[in-house]
């Protein structure tokens, strides 16, 4: 159980994340740049929720509160292409 | 074909399916018409999509819906394509991820040294063992 993936991307386990949160007694953003969680080719989308709720199981924080982790535009990963629109002209 | 469901209760029975070829890292497979890469591919037995780019560990589809990215792929030479949202066609080549080279370590020569007294230290020592 300790070895299960939170985030697939940048392959961190609960085990990091706990490690981390334990160690440093940090925020959701401190826990992510720490350990890479939420910094993957996703962006976080998948694991986000999981990270925010590992840290308010051991630091009590409410991931509303503090720092929360960012979501940024675009919400997706999506090719320069097509955001420069190549395949819509 | 052996792990597909022929014949499903509600969606019905597969039959008379066109078959489309396709080659994944040079070897050639077949899936039906429809399928997508992830499908296709599972259908032949083939588990692993990719490799995770740092620690190598194989990859394949996740949540099979095009939000986690977990199967991209490159598919006629575009990277970082889905292979779960992605229909299969006639001879596309399809090519997994593998392991990326570190860019703070592209050698993989151990670690790397943090101040400019630990790597004069370490060129010292290299120079001692040359001589």
């Amino acid at each position: 159980m300790k070895d299960v993936i939170i985030c697939r991307c940048e392959e961190v386990s609960l085990t990091d994340l706990e490690d981390a949160a334990k160690k440093y007694n940090c925020s959701a953003r401190e826990l992510k740049l720490r350990t890479r969680a939420g910094m993957g080719f996703c962006g976080g989308r998948t694991c986000r929720p999981a990270v925010d709720k590992v840290l308010t199981s051991i630091t009590g924080e409410d991931p509303t509160n503090n720092i929360p982790l960012k979501v940024a535009p675009p919400v997706r990963p999506l090719s320069l292409s097509d955001l420069g629109g190549v395949n819509h002209d | 074909m052996t792990k597909r469901i022929i014949d499903h209760p509600v969606l019905g029975t597969i039959e008379n399916e066109r078959t489309v070829t396709f080659t994944f890292d040079g070897k050639t497979y077949e899936g039906y018409e429809r399928d997508t890469i992830a499908s296709a591919l599972l259908a032949n037995d083939v588990r692993t999509i990719r490799r995770h780019e740092a620690t190598g560990n194989p990859r394949s589809i996740y949540c099979n819906i095009g939000h986690c990215f977990e199967c991209r792929c490159t598919v006629n030479d575009v990277s970082n394509i889905r292979a779960c949202l992605t229909l299969i066609e006639e001879n596309m080549v399809v090519k997994s991820g593998d392991v990326q080279p570190d860019p703070l370590n592209p050698n993989n020569e151990g670690p790397l040294p943090r101040t400019y007294e630990e790597y004069a230290e370490r060129k010292a020592g290299d120079t001692d063992e040359n001589a």
